[in-house]
């Protein structure tokens, strides 16, 4: 299987081949597929947590699962996938993330410093009346990555601001946006970010803001219903549609999913929905280990967070360990000492994020995962090392397929491999929660995905860390957050790895300056260059490079490092 | 390396004194100041429940509660802060002129190792303020050290009055005269700020409080007024629900709130800096408002330069209600110093002195009937002392919140923080020092062109 870049590149290469030898190319075309009937033979089927069939066979007919079980009449027409040895589970659901939503470029702003107290709604970050269902692409990056390791469906909400808009149940692949979702109006999305530079700026602005306007809608509905059941001699109601679209907000018709990762935001959200009533979920929690009593009272179900922090510690131990033993054992310093304590709470602090959804699980809190934040390519290595510190296999299943279907209301659809569901599944080589397993097939609402087994790469004798230098050559386009704003440029990257040159324009000045003590580890490129903002300053940059994009960091010695992230210019 | 692991699991062993908050123990022996009711040697204070519940000699811990060894120290009522900007994730919501409606309650962190380094200097309570970019900032959050709780909720000292900051002078006009071009631009412009904003809330209380009135009559057609957090929130200053905390230097401007204050019918105000209230002590005395000042801290900025160290003494003997603050995490640590230094340049007596810091912070805040002193049936807020807390050989042991030990010089861990950082990098020495004044934190994009 090819990788597919993008749409736009793999037409370019069949135009100029002129041959269309991709079968995975006509998933993303508006060519139909030969058939629509596709029987999954001779597999493990996981129906659902705990329920196993042997042997058993899948029938899809027409995106709908007709018949699950051990004898199942093949028709003649089907597109047979002999999956003898392989497992079927139901297709994971993301309860809470931006898949499919294109992120809105950062805007430079040029504010009229006359308004910051008294911004539009829109630059405020509060647009309750967005749907999501407008801003879906099929074509996102974030639909191919996260349907590639079993994700069929997402509870899909709108980027930025501190009330976004409404969420969607959207499926991860379709012809166009609305052809994604299944189920609109899921949600009010809801974040205690700040509207950066203008009121409300801060989580105590976005606080205040929240009452306000809950309270004002309130009032506003209140008003407006005696107003529709008799208006004889009634002053007019205000019209506002932003007010207008927390109605069902505060009439408790539509749940408000509020994105809280670290545990203050957890209290922060759970202190506004006591203040104030509404139906809440909470999503993307990440440090709510110790919250877990205030979380269970409020009832909310829960969307965990899978980007979790570095667990390095293993390898790292044992290259002391060895190290010490060629030594003779002296005693340790004040300074080491302090280092090793240091380095022990650090660890038990990392353990705290592996150990919460077992936690979870273990004091029956309802909860899925979230994956809003998480990298695809990290999804897998931490969802086995959260299995690994406490949570149970089944449970990890549940939490990515029967539970966020009944917290989002849409387990009659999916969640479960039975007959007269959607057809989105999962095919891997060999039982999904194993290191090697690997997906070999995604099935979404009835349409087949396939994908081929990596071959391992041979090592390099080079390469240390064992992994094949990336190739970095080329025009990367970047952007960083600094306390200072945001900036953005290019980075030309150009010769062979190992002997790279070339220069990074820096929005800050406007300036082009040439690249450094370029280091190439694996997918990791690091290099260095001067700035003169006044001044020369040393700026360090590290990318980590996943195809055509990049995260990182920029490093200013002083001021701390700053995120950023880009992505390569088709050649 | 067993030695290294023995050490590591000592260290490992900082025992939190988690989901309880209130504890029983009786402190024996110690030179007891009670602050309101004299020096009283050689007594034993009793706390359970979290309550003082006796104070005399000879009395016996109930069964399981802890008992403290106070032979040769010093046992005074916890340090209360009247101005702090401790533990809060946000400061000012700079945004706006008027921002009553936002309350740093909303972002306390409860995780913030300054707290325990606050207990450390003898502090049990602080006045988490809101900062003074706006002319009417944020409302405050009243606070009790209970280091160790997760909860933001445990942090709040419950049942405290509320309050809110104001500010006058240089912050407030620089931030949205200079900084953003409009209103105010001048002491004028606050002063018509504040005047106008009380204006619009009166005018809104009273449509609201008609509306209110009317709605329950038959036939009764009435809107109200939209809902308006920032109106309903001036409403209750008008209604003597909030009190002001005035961020001030001049004498000027501190007798132009005076006045405001008086043709609006607000009742409850303090002061904070007040840097020239000694040329105004009088005034402050007849008027009834508290002056919540530094001790020997000035220069800063253009207005705080006609300034005196003997500003508390001065204000404390025209009967001004007076306290010293820190407006620092690092200041917060020896407020007895602070507090001391009026002895020195104003000649002030013990109780007076230690009043700057117990006392008269209580009453600045409205809590004086719950803490500030050694009473029984006070709250278990206690600092034990080596040496009497206002030499300069004064050194806290230990300090109590609601009865429950929550610093202890002879069982200090090394590492107290809550929440250790999962990405912190480990081999760098890091030491980053809070800023001296966090007043004007979350400001300054304002302030670029």
């Amino acid at each position: 299987m090819r990788k597919r870049d993008s749409l736009f590149r793999s037409v370019i290469l069949i135009l100029l081949m002129g041959l269309v030898p991709f079968i995975s190319i006509s998933q993303d075309s508006d060519l139909r597929p030969v058939t629509n009937k596709y029987v999954i033979k001779n597999a493990t089927i996981v129906q659902a947590p705990g329920k196993i069939i042997k042997n058993g066979t899948v029938l899809i007919e027409n995106g709908i699962i007709k018949a699950v079980g051990s004898s199942v009449a093949i028709p003649a027409d089907a597109w047979v996938v002999n999956a003898d040895s392989m497992f079927v589970y139901a297709g994971f659901i993301s309860g809470l993330s931006n898949i499919g939503v294109e992120k809105p470029k950062d805007k430079d702003r040029k504010d009229d410093r006359k308004l910051t107290g008294t911004p539009s709604y829109e630059r405020a970050g509060i647009t309750p009346g967005n749907t999501v269902r407008d801003m879906l692409k099929p074509s996102d990056k974030s639909v191919a990555d996260f349907r590639k390791l079993g994700f069929t469906a997402s509870h899909s909400v709108p980027h930025t601001g501190m009330l976004p808009g409404t969420g969607s149940i959207v499926l991860l692949g379709g012809s166009n946006g609305d052809n994604m979702v299944i189920k609109d109006q899921i949600s009010m999305y809801s974040q205690l970010s700040g509207a950066d530079g203008v009121y409300p700026n801060t989580v105590i602005g976005v606080m205040a803001k929240y009452r306000d306007l809950y309270r004002k809608a309130n009032q506003a509905r209140g008003y407006q219903s005696k107003y529709n059941s008799n208006s004889n001699g009634m002053e007019r109601p205000t019209p506002d549609a932003t007010i207008e679209a927390l109605y069902p907000v505060v009439s408790k018709q539509l749940t408000v999913a509020f994105k809280a990762e670290s545990v203050k935001d957890v209290m922060r959200v759970i202190s506004l929905q006591r203040d104030l009533g509404f139906k809440m979920m909470l999503g993307e929690v990440k440090q709510g280990w110790d919250a877990i009593p205030a979380i269970k009272g409020t009832g909310a179900p829960v969307f965990l967070s899978l980007d979790l922090p570095e667990w390095k510690e293993e390898e790292k131990k044992e290259a002391k360990e060895g190290d010490d033993e060629e030594k003779e054992e002296k005693e340790p310093t004040a300074a080491e000492l302090e280092k090793k304590a240091l380095e022990a709470r650090k660890m038990e602090m990392i353990k705290n994020y592996y150990t919460q959804a077992g936690k979870f699980s273990s004091n029956g809190v309802k909860f899925g995962f979230s994956t809003m934040e998480v990298k695809s390519k990290d999804f897998k290595t931490n969802l086995l090392k959260v299995i690994e510190n406490g949570l149970s296999e089944d449970k990890a299943l549940a939490a990515l397929t029967t539970e966020p279907a009944s917290i989002l209301g849409v387990s009659s659809l999916m969640g479960t491999v039975e007959a007269g569901k959607m057809a989105n599944l999962i095919i891997s080589d060999t039982a999904y929660f194993s290191k090697d397993a690997n997906v070999r097939y995604v099935f979404v609402d009835g349409m087949k995905y396939d994908y081929e087994v990596k071959k391992k790469k041979k090592k390099k004798s080079s390469g240390e860390s064992g992994e094949e230098a990336v190739d970095a050559a080329g025009v990367w386009n970047y952007t960083t957050e600094t306390p200072q704003g945001n900036g953005s440029g290019v980075i030309t990257i150009k010769g062979t790895p190992g002997d790279y040159s070339g220069t990074i324009t820096v929005s800050f000045n406007g300036s082009t300056n040439d690249i450094q003590d370029v280091e190439v580890d694996g997918t990791n490129v690091a290099f260095s260059f001067k700035l003169n903002m006044g001044e020369e300053i040393n700026v360090d940059i590290t990318m980590d490079i996943d195809g055509d994009s990049f995260e990182g960091t920029l490093s200013v010695a002083a001021f701390g490092s700053f995120p950023m992230e880009g992505s390569r210019d088709p050649k | 390396m067993k030695k290294i692991n023995i050490i590591i699991a000592l260290l490992l062993t900082v025992t939190f004194v988690m989901a309880q908050e209130k504890g029983s123990v009786l402190i024996k022996n110690g030179t007891v100041l009670t602050v309101t009711n004299g020096t009283l040697e050689n007594t034993d204070v009793l706390i359970r429940d979290g309550k003082i519940s006796k104070i005399g000699t000879g009395l016996s811990a109930p069964s399981g509660a802890k008992t403290i060894d106070a032979n040769g120290m010093y046992v005074m009522p916890g340090i209360i802060d009247a101005h702090s900007h401790l533990a809060l994730d946000a400061v000012n919501e700079a945004t706006n002129p008027v921002t009553a409606e936002v309350w740093v309650g909303d972002a306390l962190n409860p995780l913030d190792v300054g707290i325990y380094q606050a207990l450390a200097g003898g502090v049990t309570s602080a006045h988490s303020m809101h900062g003074s970019a706006n002319a009417i900032g944020g409302q405050c959050e009243t606070v009790k050290f209970r280091y160790g709780e997760i909860d933001p909720d445990k942090m709040r000292m419950a049942g405290a009055p509320r309050t809110i900051k104001f500010a006058l002078g240089e912050n407030p006009t620089r931030v949205h005269g200079s900084g953003n071009g409009i209103l105010p631009r001048t002491r004028m412009g606050v002063e018509h700020v504040i005047r106008s904003s009380f204006q619009q809330a009166k005018e809104y209380m009273q449509a609201m409080d008609k509306y209110n009135a009317g709605k329950g009559k038959k036939g009764f057609k009435g809107k109200a007024p939209a809902y308006d957090l920032r109106m309903e929130t001036l409403a209750d200053i008008l209604r003597g629900d909030i009190i002001i905390h005035c961020h001030s230097y001049r004498a000027d401007e501190i007798y132009m709130l005076m006045k405001v204050c008086e043709d609006f019918g607000i009742k409850r105000l303090v002061f904070q800096h007040v840097n020239e209230g000694f040329k105004v002590a009088p005034e402050l005395a007849k008027w009834g408002a508290g002056a919540s000042i530094f001790a020997d801290w000035w220069a800063y900025k253009f207005e705080v330069y006609y300034s005196t160290a003997y500003n508390a003494a001065i204000l404390t003997k025209n009967g001004v209600t007076t306290s010293i603050n820190s407006d620092s995490g690092e200041l917060i640590r020896h407020l007895y110093h602070e507090a001391a230094k009026s002895q020195r340049y104003g000649g002030l007596t013990d109780d007076e002195a230690l009043s700057l810091i117990t006392i008269n912070p209580a009453k600045q805040l409205g809590i004086a009937s719950r803490v500030g002193s050694l009473e029984e049936g006070k709250e278990g807020d206690v600092a034990i002392f080596k040496n009497h807390p206002l030499s300069i050989y004064g050194v806290p042991m230990m300090t109590i919140v609601d009865g429950i030990v929550r610093f202890d010089r002879e069982n200090d861990a090394d590492d107290m923080r809550i929440y250790p950082d999962p990405e912190e990098k480990i081999d760098v020495t890091h030491w980053q020092a809070e800023d001296h004044d966090r007043c004007m934190q979350n400001t300054e994009f304002l302030f670029h062109e």
